[in-house]
């Protein structure tokens, strides 16, 4: 029975290598696991066990980790195929499909660093008086660290049905790994320059007694102290293997939890807007830039642009401080000029919206809204926060403003450009690096004249808000308002225009997609 | 009439692919427009509801010309187009609300018309899918309750029951010819002759882009089937020759 799920488990990791996209993903995992292991054995030699600092950031970054290698099962979706659950239909008592799936879960990615963690412990307590007790707490803590991961999997895989629940519980679960990594990085760092580490210690001292750093805190603690500890660590194991058994046992006998289907059935996005023609244009719109990879991969490449410019200019010598002025406005300049193509990107299901003889404004308006709701607020929010790093006083409304123009000018002129001079984009399904079948030289002019055009029209705000950043902080506000209201301005314009010109060109507009 | 074509020409490149066609269809009939691959169905049918611009000609639907006057006319159109996506990452649900909502219905109509046209197509099981999960068949049956959601007065259908399955086909028919006699007009194209024979009762052959016959149905077989009709007008069989090959077995 054991080394049967042991067999299942082995061929499900041989699995992972198996098919290109698969090997890449187990590539990056596996990468990424290997900086995780080769950082804490780095650490682990480089422990000083008498100074206190050390022991604290040990037990520190040895929680975080472990915190991070219990829920880390969970970051890969809950498809697990070795959930309890799945031997429901086999006669197989609990108890011995308990310790199976325990020692299964053991192998892999997640079982291997803790197993590097335990080590690492041991190996930074070696040559000392504590090192017996550094194995027993090591050992201790993977345990409890491989039991927590499979209730964790366990409970998820039972509660969460539906799969915007298995996302969002991935998505925390990934959220909570980063943070945790972050939060060891930050404490190597602080211990390693050691000089004011009385925090660091403070914190130690409260998760030494807590569940999480009872194990890794054992070592190097007064005599009484290291009993305690271990002895805590022992009944916490304890614990959860009763836990996990008992869950195994519930599993295999309770239902599954099945997702509610009423008979009213909701549309989602389409019940939050008013049922209008820009409402209903906009909610659609709203699901494609969240759903489809042509639009996803633009949102995950936004933030890029600005972060290389800040990199190159910090690289040509600029006061550092002053390149938190850049991200926002760049940011928001390509957000609004993203859409400037986005009727190519439906494709030839831009005949429903001629065939419904949709108001050119209806339409405009709704397709400006995913990058107005995105925007505005992203603008609103890091203006401050920028503005505050940058340092230059009085620029917070000359960012924001700048920014808001940038955005809402994009935007404007983005509407006018999709029904003007649309060019041929990847079709929809398609993946956002394949290209289209034709590749027209009107993509040229229509990328760059559409960015000429963003950037021209907000160029007489850009040089007042300059004359203030060099000259005199006056023109600072004077800046913002200029730019906030040509944003506004060129948004109902761009609206207008481009809502006439998509009405008159529809016909048009359908024969480009066809083409091609 | 509630359609009324007077020569519509439409040029691509070199090629005409639609020269001078007229058509009228009174209200209340089911109007079947065959022709042979690239005869210029599509092309003609993409010009009657507002989607292709012509070169020339004029198109009038209930008084209104759909490319002068193209709001009035629109209202009057429901249209099914063939080979065109529809906005595949929305649900069946959320395409039919869409498309309703644009054609200006209220929320509580759009809900209820999509009900009842789910399940008179047999749709109700797979509203809640994405529609680029479903089968051509299905695409055209969701495209179908598309068309009709506004209630319109012309429904212009291209190719409609390609690919749907034969009780989906005859739900879909019964549908249409109850349509008619409410007083709604159908003007649909299709390769299936059988089809057409049963369902149509005014049919018009276009070959090469021209109108070679129209009429009733009775008028346009003269007294043979539709199929044979349409094979003589579509310029005959060519015989098979140079494919002697074919007949020597390789074993």
């Amino acid at each position: 029975m054991v080394d049967d799920v042991l067999r299942l488990k082995l061929a499900l990791l041989a699995s992972a290598f198996r098919g290109p996209r698969r090997l890449a993903r187990t590539g990056i995992v596996a990468g990424l696991a290997l900086a995780l292991a080769v950082a804490m054995s780095d650490w682990a030699t480089a422990f000083r066990p008498t100074d206190a600092d050390h022991r604290a950031g040990l037990i520190i970054i040895a929680s975080v980790i472990a915190l991070a290698l219990a829920v880390s099962p969970l970051t890969s979706g809950l498809g697990s195929a070795l959930e309890p659950r799945r031997f429901a239909p086999f006669p197989i008592e609990a108890r011995p499909l308990a310790l199976a799936l325990a020692l299964a879960s053991a192998i892999g990615a997640q079982g291997l660093l803790t197993a590097v963690l335990a080590i690492a412990l041991v190996v930074a307590w070696s040559g000392t008086a504590a090192l017996a007790t550094a194995v027993v707490g090591g050992a201790l803590g993977a345990v409890a660290i491989i039991l927590a991961g499979q209730i964790l999997v366990a409970v998820a895989a039972q509660l969460a049905v539906a799969p915007s629940t298995v996302h969002t519980v991935t998505f925390f679960a990934r959220g909570v790994v980063l943070v945790c990594v972050a939060a060891a990085i930050t404490t190597a760092l602080v211990v390693e320059r050691g000089r004011d580490t009385t925090q660091v210690e403070g914190i130690a001292v409260v998760l030494a007694s807590t569940p999480l750093g009872l194990p890794w805190a054992a070592p190097g603690s007064d005599t009484g102290a290291v009993w305690a500890r271990l002895l805590g660590g022992l009944g916490l194991v304890v614990a959860l293997a009763v836990i996990w058994q008992w869950l195994v046992g519930r599993l295999l006998e309770a239902p599954q939890r099945q997702r509610w289907m009423g008979r009213k059935r909701g549309l989602g996005v389409f019940d939050l807007v008013p049922a209008t023609q820009s409402g209903v244009i906009a909610a659609r719109s709203i699901l494609y830039w969240t759903r489809d990879p042509r639009y996803r991969l633009a949102l995950i490449a936004l933030p890029i642009a600005p972060a290389l410019m800040m990199i190159a200019l910090a690289i040509a010598g600029v006061t550092p401080q002053y390149l938190w002025l850049i991200p926002l406005p760049v940011l928001a300049l390509f957000l609004g000029w993203f859409s400037h193509n986005d009727v190519a990107y439906d494709h030839t299901a831009v005949w429903l919206h001629i065939a419904a003889h949709v108001r050119g404004a209806s339409d405009r308006w709704g397709r400006a809204v995913p990058p107005l709701l995105l925007g505005v607020p992203l603008v609103v929010l890091l203006a401050p926060v920028f503005a505050m790093w940058s340092g230059v006083s009085g620029v917070e409304p000359a960012l924001l403003g700048i920014s808001l123009g940038l955005l809402l000018t994009g935007i404007g002129v983005s509407s006018v450009s999709s029904a003007a001079a649309p060019y041929p984009a990847p079709r929809p399904g398609s993946g956002p690096f394949d290209q289209p079948p034709v590749t027209a030289a009107t993509a040229g002019w229509a990328q760059g004249l559409s960015m000429l055009a963003i950037v021209g029209l907000m160029s007489p705000s850009v040089v007042v808000a300059w004359w203030g950043f060099v000259d005199d902080p006056e023109w600072l506000p004077i800046a913002g308002v200029a730019g906030a209201a040509t944003g506004v301005g060129m948004l109902a314009l761009g609206i207008l225009v481009g809502g006439r010109v998509f009405r008159r060109r529809a016909p048009e507009l359908l024969d480009l997609v066809l083409r091609n | 009439m509630v359609l009324q074509v007077t020569g519509l020409r439409k040029r691509f490149g070199r090629t005409l692919a639609v020269d001078g066609i007229d058509i009228t269809v009174r209200k209340g009939s089911i109007f079947g427009f065959v022709g042979p691959n690239g005869a210029g169905k599509t092309t003609t049918l993409s010009m009657i509801t507002g989607l292709l611009r012509p070169d020339a000609g004029t198109v009038v639907v209930d008084e209104s010309d759909v490319w002068r006057h193209p709001s009035d006319a629109k209202r009057a159109l429901g249209v099914l187009p063939d080979r065109m996506r529809l906005f595949d990452r929305l649900t069946g649900a959320q395409m039919l609300y869409y498309c309703a909502v644009l054609h200006g219905l209220d929320r509580e109509t759009a809900r209820r018309r999509t009900d009842d046209l789910s399940r008179t197509l047999a749709l109700e099981g797979s509203l809640d899918r994405p529609v680029a999960d479903y089968s051509i068949g299905m695409i055209k049956k969701v495209s179908l309750a598309a068309a009709l959601i506004h209630s319109p007065r012309l429904l212009v259908l291209d190719e409609p029951f390609e690919a749907v399955d034969p009780v989906s086909t005859a739900q879909a028919i019964d549908l249409l010819r109850a349509y008619a006699r409410a007083g709604g007009t159908v003007v649909l194209s299709s390769h299936n002759m059988d089809l057409v024979e049963r369902v149509c009762d005014n049919v018009a052959i276009i070959v090469g882009g021209t109108i070679l016959a129209s009429g009733t149905l009775d008028d346009v077989r003269g007294g043979r089937s539709l199929e044979e009709r349409f094979v003589d007008l579509a310029g005959g069989r060519s015989a098979v020759e140079g494919l002697e090959w074919l007949t020597t077995f390789s074993d």
